[in-house]
């Protein structure tokens, strides 16, 4: 079964937007509730602290997911660093995909990304399961300037076709991929997009899902890659 | 896993204990679980960066002016000391992962009045250590006021005090605050102050080692090579092993702890060990006894000075600010947490684990390490403070290693520590002895300062918590 892990910093108030969880409806879900300290605090005491308070807040949160269709779980967790913890408790679930929380209405049209060097196999796969049999229709995304590409992209959407989904293909030519991303993201519902190894401009400028969960405004799931489920 | 704690204290709570799974990763309790998130590098960060300020930028001087060369063998000594402690606290640690390093083992080996004895005065021997440091910093500060020019005269001392109270100020005030990336930049002047040091030293041996047979050493008051001064001064510099302990106050912090935790605690130690016999075999070959007696605390500047001009005092001036501030400041966070392992286990008032809403921080804890650092730093007594840190600190350790022999023997089921100590009984054994052994050789007025504490905390025993039983509850 296909399990998505959903981070939300549970004690200063994140909310799921009711799009975001019925979008996760044909998904497991784990809710990772998580509290980042100041290296001053060791997260054992925050924890005698706060737990009751976080633990009612997950609990209600979990029950939301669950009346929005799908099995859900949750985790609390105290911690010194956000990005280690959404690691370790993706991989400990084996989690195919990672929710950047975002609002989000109803979800009509999702943009799936495959630009760069994506798992695209993995991708698409994620994008079936998510969309199962319901009227959500997919944009396949793609910035590259070469013919054989362009044909990759063909073939994707080929190949989501065949499982019932109406798809639409674009794509750009561009020397900033990030940028046409955005762009390209009004009339769409939520991103969904592949993990990228980190490079040097993750290191500079952050995750580039998170960079475009906050041009975005609206919810990105990342679709993890084989080596980081395998490791 | 393990018994019930019984009892409550004085206001009616009773320790908080719970049954926890710990894995390499996460401490997993009933409904939540704690990142470990410091590495390797971050553990030898605090041991080292704990450590590394007071050894090398205070004590050359004063160590020197008692003994001249023959403080090498001091330093060394307390080295092996620390060592000998070092190993036995690796194993209590690799077996009890947890905040609140030497209080927890000793509660849980001895019982609630050695716990009780040893919580409270790790939390004052941090408070003296810090102190410490700050007035250290405070030294090195008006050195670095005098090298820009600005001249302070006859007030000096008035300078020193106000400039220790207010570091000490800022310090606690940038703890409760937060900021981020404290770690980072605690690691990144650590790595940058071992750095600068190894640089300093190895020039530094070169012309020592070159300058040996061409042109006599500076002065001509002889070294002292005899046990009882060797010994005393040893006393006195153990303040700069203070330090590798601390390591095991975020134990419960530590990833992979079963191997992170003993190779930073062992790590750090011979790390730092290896530093402080060379600087001070480069500072006492340097200058004489009677020298480094005038320069005092900033000895070091002269050396630098001496070695490598206006440049080598530069250097040694930056390096004693980072390091004394870098000491202060892992000292502040220790001490929060020592409080924290006490009040969770009902020795002090729930409220002074309590943390503050807007900034996530423990507010009161941090104010009750940095209340009394200030008040103590304003007296600018040097080797009082590092002594009496030193006194109380060595009664935990000696403590550490008893109760490493009372578990060993117990042998209850919970205890199954990832690192065992080699030989038996005997490093423990010996452990202790030098431990306790190294408190006779302290200035009497300190003792008597450290007894007096001690006595204090016994007597809160009795007072607060008397029914809290915590022997053998893991």
């Amino acid at each position: 079964m296909t399990h998505v892990l959903v981070p939300v910093a549970v004690l200063e108030g994140e909310a799921v937007s009711p799009g975001l969880m019925n979008l996760l409806g044909t998904v497991d879900v784990t809710v990772l509730g998580y509290h980042v300290l100041p290296e001053q605090t060791p997260p054992d005491q925050a924890r005698l602290q706060y737990e009751d308070h976080a633990t009612d807040a997950l609990e209600d949160l979990t029950d939301e997911f669950r009346t929005a269709g799908g099995a859900a779980d949750s985790r609390l967790v105290f911690t010194h660093n956000r990005e280690q913890t959404v690691e370790r408790v993706a991989d400990e679930i084996g989690a195919n995909a990672l929710a950047i929380s975002g609002p989000t209405g109803d979800v009509e049209q999702v943009l799936v990304s495959l630009s760069g060097d994506v798992a695209v196999e993995r991708i698409l796969s994620f994008v079936t399961e998510l969309v199962g049999d319901r009227d959500i229709g997919v944009t396949l995304f793609l910035v590259t300037d070469e013919e054989a590409t362009t044909q990759r992209l063909e073939s994707a959407a080929e190949r989501l076709r065949r499982d019932g989904i109406s798809v639409r293909t674009t794509v750009v030519a561009s020397d900033s991929p990030f940028e046409a991303l955005i762009d390209e993201v009004p009339g769409h519902d939520a991103v969904i997009m592949g993990e990228k190894a980190p490079s040097f401009r993750s290191l500079v400028f952050g995750e580039e899902s998170d960079r475009v969960a906050s041009a975005s405004v609206g919810p990105v799931l990342v679709v993890r890659s084989a080596e980081t489920l395998d490791t | 896993m393990s018994d019930q704690p019984t009892g409550t204290n004085i206001e009616g709570d009773a320790p908080v204990v719970e049954t926890v799974v710990e894995t390499d990763e996460a401490t997993v309790t009933d409904d939540a679980e704690l990142e470990r998130t410091l590495g390797l590098v971050g553990g030898l960060a605090i041991g080292v960066g704990t450590m590394i300020g007071a050894g090398i930028f205070v004590f050359p001087g004063l160590a020197g002016a008692e003994v001249g060369t023959a403080a090498t063998v001091s330093f060394a000594v307390s080295g092996v000391v620390a060592l000998l402690v070092a190993l036995p606290t690796s194993e209590l640690a690799t077996a009890m992962p947890k905040s609140g390093g030497g209080y927890y083992f000793i509660s849980r080996g001895l019982g609630t009045l050695a716990g009780t004895v040893v919580g409270l005065s790790l939390w004052l021997g941090l408070v003296f250590a810090t102190a410490f440091y700050l007035v250290g910093l405070g030294f090195y500060a008006l050195d670095a006021l005098a090298m820009v020019g600005v001249s302070v005269g006859a007030s000096s001392g008035v300078v020193v005090s106000a400039l220790a109270v207010l570091s000490g100020i800022g310090f606690t005030v940038l703890n409760v605050t937060g900021t981020e990336n404290a770690a980072k930049l605690q690691n990144g002047i650590v790595a940058l102050l071992l750095s600068m040091l190894v640089a300093f030293l190895a020039f530094g041996m070169f012309d020592v080692l070159g300058v040996i047979g061409t042109k006599p050493s500076g002065g001509t008051e002889a070294d002292q090579w005899a046990a009882l001064p060797i010994l005393s001064t040893a006393a006195l510099v153990f303040t700069s092993y203070l330090g590798f302990a601390q390591v095991a106050t975020v134990a419960g912090e530590m990833k992979r702890p079963g191997r992170n935790l003993p190779v930073a605690m062992i790590g750090s130690v011979v790390i730092v060990t290896v530093m402080y016999v060379l600087t001070i075999f480069v500072a006492t070959s340097v200058f004489d006894r009677g020298q480094l007696g005038q320069f005092g605390e900033t000895a070091m500047v002269e050396v630098g000075r001496e070695l490598l001009g206006v440049g080598g005092a530069f250097i040694i001036i930056v390096g004693g600010l980072l390091a004394t501030m870098s000491s202060a400041n892992a000292s502040i966070l220790s001490t929060s947490r020592a409080i924290y392992g006490v009040s969770k286990d009902a020795l002090l008032p729930r409220w002074a684990s309590r943390i503050n809403l807007r900034y996530g921080t423990p507010h009161v804890a941090l104010g009750m390490a940095g209340g009394p650092i200030i008040v103590l730093a304003a007296t600018r007594e040097v080797q009082l403070l590092a002594e009496v840190a030193s006194f109380l600190h060595l009664i935990m350790y000696g403590l550490i290693c008893v109760a490493l022999v009372a578990i060993r023997r117990d042998e209850p089921e919970w205890y199954d520590p990832a690192f065992r100590v080699p030989g038996g009984p005997a490093i423990p054994v010996v452990g202790a002895v030098s431990s306790f052994g190294l408190i006779a050789f302290m200035d009497p007025r300190s003792i008597a300062v450290g007894a007096v504490v001690i006595l204090a905390t016994a007597g809160w025993y009795l007072y607060y918590a008397r029914d809290v039983k915590l022997r053998g509850v893991l």
